[in-house]
């Protein structure tokens, strides 16, 4: 027994100095502060192509062994040797180029290529010194490095190896960390009584909790919420997730509404580019990952078991799990927003820039939040694709699923296949950030386009994932409210696996202009096009339902149609980019962002506004005010229109995104056209009346769930299981021991073996057969 | 919609024709539909009796639907096809085969023109460099002589004066972060990635005046990481 323990212990104290060594090796051996400045250590532009001279020896003066923040210093650079002498016509000339802070003239002897570089003018290369004034950084933390490339020419104002040329270096050191204050005794005994308080008090409890552990269940102090805290019934984790999504929808909305005044006239200054930064990149970020992903897991969560007709999801622990890792990852996430230091990235998070010095501290905990997102996607995917494969009631067939349910399913396969690459980045990019890896840095040989490909292998998919379950909706919507079946139920789900198929090698175009080389750039552009043809087999397929249906026009309905116009210009706007000559006019465009907002919102958002109204009174037992419904949808639609079609057009006159401002043209030089600035007013006008439009909804949502009219079990008369149930549903949904039982309006066609079960059959030998055969 | 160059406005129309005539289809048939088949007296007959716990009966068409798939594949096809040349033009590759013919040596000129068909072609073509680094442009003329390149620095962005008729080949590099050179004047963008190098066709057709940006964001600054080229006769 106590051999066994040593041994234990040795290896905890093996295992703890390795763990030390990983963490510190990479700190000691690479440089966390990354690129050297290889272009200008390479090339000095001077006379000679041949390389340094020793002949020639450059010096600087002036430069500070430590420097102060903001002073100015005078700096005298100068050279000695080579075949300059005095008298010549031209004697030499000097480049100085400073990895901090700027430089300036002093006199006509020399002049400014960038605020960071600087070189001798004509007047100036019949000397040998020359004097200049540099101010240091403000920041003065970090170490400035200055690089001096002087020539020496013998004057016959040509260039030849005749001339030499040679480079210096100095280094002027930045203080590192400012001095630290004195502490105040009081702060001190302040906070040792906090901390022995704290850790008194825990043993205390401890102590209480041994003796009664029961007293500490969260229904003894708060009954009210253990419900919803503690709950594994798939109705509630849907709704915690549902509200969570139209929480950060709002907050999601208040930022983009926070950039619009900011764009509203050139040059404004109400948000500066810091925040506005921060706030692009959590827009994307949010949008995506804590409005959309959860607005669509809380219906899946809602309607797929009900759908289906099972009694719960396959694991429903695992579903609370996934769902509590939301709130955690949106609460770090936003860190860094809360002290003014948001990620600033992009939801891209672009390598090698994601990985560097110069970003918000928050992009650390973005990434942080992120991988937990990751791990919460995953479970769900697993989890729903196991209650769709054991869990349908009988007579439900694969090709009997409703087409939310089939959504749902092609959209979590989806995210389960690409999303563990998006976790792989993040990973790599903490790491980078945290212990000095160097998978993204440039300098010590990561590679910037692997961060790229990576996150677009998970990217594309992912924008595929929001939009496929609105297209379940709208399956769903459109034929009950047309009262048909829904037209080509199994193209429908043919056109949307092709989708799902076409989403993985598609995401070469996003990196179209990354250096990419041309075969692969054609094939991208093709395998691009061929999203269309599924995507329009789904429209037409929806157009081809309403034929000879009898349209009954409720909120929801109207929602769908909006959704077929939104969605279908959003489709066309989407082919303009595979083609080159016109991806590379409208490539970081505002183009791009009237073209994803046309089908993120004018399709995810639009579609799942079409599932509120729609499943609702299934939901909360209230069905939802039609009046205040339909203003709604006017107000939004046509707002939502004049916010995003303007975009198009200053994409189209080279708007650029993830700018804080604009330029307009002026008499020097050509940029956006006047009438840009004009645009930009109407856009952010609209985009308040858009934000104002979808408070109808949510004021909808809280009367009608105090005064709203009682629902039936089916207010609109679909067919599949959640119209069985009363509204709103009893927990578990379906009686485990009485299941509801799919009968099937083709009762010949259901029970026959499809063409390839056919062919299978034939090749199979049947269990009686080869009963025989082994005899 | 005024485009920038020959070549874009030609397949912008093509492509305007195409997204109006796939428009006219689709909206024309969705506001048919949604007038002529809506429910008159708000009531519902159940056109195909749709029942709850029954899966309805099948409506399909195999003929329509096929119809509907190969037709968009078909102008998908035609779509990629029209857009192969450019392919080739915007990333032309250089020596005899390419657009714009090999490195111009001393004393020649691009005489650079727009054919027929919107390209620009040349007979050769000068290196220059652009390195981007947060968050300014430099710009290297590569010892070329001054009437045919020449930067210089003035109201606090760097300039790139360039000449009309000359075709120019930018080898782009970064010193930190990711960048990209988008040049509305001459229609193009590519991406300047640290650790490796891009290259980008600058051919000068008319004269111009343009503002140069930084379209991939790299940090604070990035929109103000701005450059101004100039092409003069």
């Amino acid at each position: 027994m106590g051999s066994k323990a040593s041994v234990m212990s040795r290896r905890l104290v093996v295992f703890a100095v390795l763990a030390f060594a990983m963490v510190i090796v990479p700190v000691v051996t690479s440089v966390p502060s990354g690129i050297d400045h290889s272009l200008v250590k390479n090339g000095c532009n001077c006379h000679d192509g041949g390389g340094p001279s020793d002949s020639v020896t450059a010096s600087i003066e002036g430069v500070p062994e430590s420097y102060n923040g903001s002073e100015s210093y005078t700096l005298t650079v100068s050279f000695t040797g080579g075949p300059g002498t005095e008298g010549n016509e031209n004697v030499g000339g000097f480049n100085l180029w400073t990895s901090g802070g700027t430089f300036a003239s002093l006199d006509s002897s020399t002049q400014l290529k960038n605020p960071n570089d600087i070189t001798h003018t004509l007047e100036g290369n019949n000397q040998r010194s020359w004097t200049l004034e540099w101010t240091a950084p403000a920041d003065n933390e970090s170490d400035v490095d200055f690089m001096l490339h002087v020539n020496s020419v013998n004057g016959d104002g040509a260039a030849s190896s005749a001339d030499k040329w040679n480079r210096a270096e100095v280094t002027s050191f930045g203080i590192g960390d400012p001095p630290l204050e004195p502490a105040d005794p009081f702060k001190v005994l302040a906070t040792l009584i906090v901390v022995s308080a704290v850790l008194l008090s825990i043993v205390v409890l401890y102590v209480f909790y041994r003796n009664n552990p029961e007293g500490f269940e969260w229904q003894r102090f708060a009954p009210w919420i253990t419900e919803w805290l503690t709950s594994t019934d798939h109705k509630k984790i849907g709704t915690l997730y549902f509200v969570q999504g139209l929480f950060f929808l709002g907050v999601g909305g208040i930022m983009a509404l926070m950039m619009r005044v900011q764009l509203a006239s050139p040059g404004n200054e109400f948000i500066s580019q810091d925040y506005y930064n921060q706030f692009f990149t959590l827009h994307g970020t949010t949008m995506i990952f804590l409005a959309a992903m959860p607005l669509i897991a809380g219906f899946a969560n809602w309607i797929v078991p009900l759908q289906i007709g099972a009694p719960d999801l396959a694991f429903p622990r695992l579903n609370a799990l996934s769902f509590w890792l939301q709130p955690v990852a949106a609460l770090l996430i936003f860190t860094g927003v809360f002290s003014g230091a948001g990620a600033d990235t992009g939801w891209t998070g672009y390598a090698p820039y994601v990985v560097t010095e110069n970003t918000h501290a928050g992009v650390s905990m973005w990434a942080a939040g992120q991988i937990m997102l990751v791990a919460s996607s995953t479970l769900t995917g697993i989890n729903f694709l196991t209650t769709m494969a054991v869990m349908r009631a009988p007579g439900m067939g694969w090709f009997q699923m409703p087409l939310f349910t089939w959504s749902i399913l092609v959209a979590n396969l989806m995210l389960f296949l690409s999303i563990p690459a998006f976790g792989v980045g993040l990973i790599q990019v903490y790491l980078d950030r945290t212990i000095a890896t160097a998978f993204y840095d440039v300098s010590s040989g990561g590679d910037p386009l692997l961060w790229s490909h990576l996150f677009w292998y998970f990217g594309h998919p992912e924008v595929y994932v929001v939009i496929v379950p609105a297209f379940g909706v709208i399956s769903e919507v459109i034929a009950t409210s047309a009262r048909r079946s829904i037209f080509g139920y199994k193209s429908m789900v043919y056109a949307m696996a092709g989708i799902g198929l076409v989403s993985f090698i598609v995401y070469g175009h996003h990196m179209f202009t990354s250096g990419m080389s041309p075969a692969l750039r054609f094939i991208t552009m093709l395998t691009t096009m061929l999203v269309a043809v599924p995507t329009g087999i789904k429209i037409f397929n929806w157009l081809k339902t309403m034929h000879g249906g009898s349209l009954v026009y409720r909120t929801h309905t109207l929602w769908t149609l909006g959704f077929l116009v939104t969605f279908t210009l959003g489709g066309i706007s989407g082919m303009f980019f595979p083609s080159m000559a016109l991806d590379v006019h409208l490539h970081e465009t505002y183009f791009v962002v009237a073209h994803f907002h046309y089908v993120l919102v004018g399709g995810t958002v639009f579609g799942f506004f079409a599932a509120i109204y729609y499943w609702y009174p299934k939901m909360t037992g209230r069905m939802l005010d039609e009046r205040l419904g339909v203003l709604h949808f006017l107000t939004a639609f046509i707002s939502y229109n004049a916010l995003f079609w303007p975009m198009h057009r200053l994409g189209v006159v080279g708007m650029i995104r993830r700018t804080h401002t604009y330029y307009i043209t002026t008499d020097d030089f050509q940029a956006l056209p006047e009438w840009a600035a004009d645009w930009n007013m109407l856009i952010s006008v609209s985009a308040f009346l858009f934000f104002a439009s979808n408070l109808l909804l949510v004021v909808n949502m809280i009367k009608s769930l105090i005064r709203g009219e009682k629902a039936p079990a089916d207010p609109w008369g679909g067919w599949s299981f959640e119209w069985m149930t009363s509204s709103p549903p009893p927990t578990p949904s379906f009686d485990p021991h009485n299941l509801p039982e799919l009968k099937d309006a083709n009762e010949h066609v259901a029970n026959e073996p499809s063409r390839l079960g056919q062919m299978f059959r034939r090749l199979m030998v049947d269990d009686d057969a080869s009963e025989g055969g082994s005899h | 919609m005024a485009g920038v160059t020959p070549l874009y406005d030609a397949i912008w129309e093509d492509y305007m024709l195409w997204s109006l005539l796939v428009g006219a289809i689709a909206f024309g048939w969705l506001y048919h539909h949604s007038f002529f088949y809506r429910s008159e007296d708000g009531e519902s007959p159940n056109v195909d009796n749709l029942e709850v716990g029954v899966f309805p009966k099948d409506y399909d068409n195999l003929k329509l639907e096929v119809t509907w798939t190969v037709l968009p594949f078909i102008l998908i096809v035609w779509l990629t096809y029209i857009s192969w040349a450019p392919l080739d033009a915007v990333w032309s590759q250089t020596g005899p085969d390419g657009y714009h013919g090999s490195e111009c040596q001393e004393g020649e000129s691009s005489n650079n023109y727009i054919d027929s068909d919107g390209y620009v072609r040349s007979e050769c073509y000068w290196e220059v460099g652009i390195v981007g680094q947060q968050w300014f442009w430099n710009f290297d003329c590569m010892g070329l002589s001054e009437d045919i390149c020449s930067t210089d620095f003035a109201g606090g962005i760097p300039h790139l004066n360039l000449t009309t008729g000359e075709t120019y080949f930018a080898i782009l590099s970064s010193n930190d972060v990711t960048h990209a050179v988008k040049n509305p004047g001459f229609g193009m963008m590519e991406d300047v990635v640290p650790g490796q190098e891009t290259y980008l066709w600058m051919p000068a057709v008319e004269d111009m005046s343009f503002l140069m940006l930084c379209a991939e964001y790299c940090g604070d600054n990035h929109a103000y990481m701005t450059a101004q080229v100039n092409v003069n006769s």
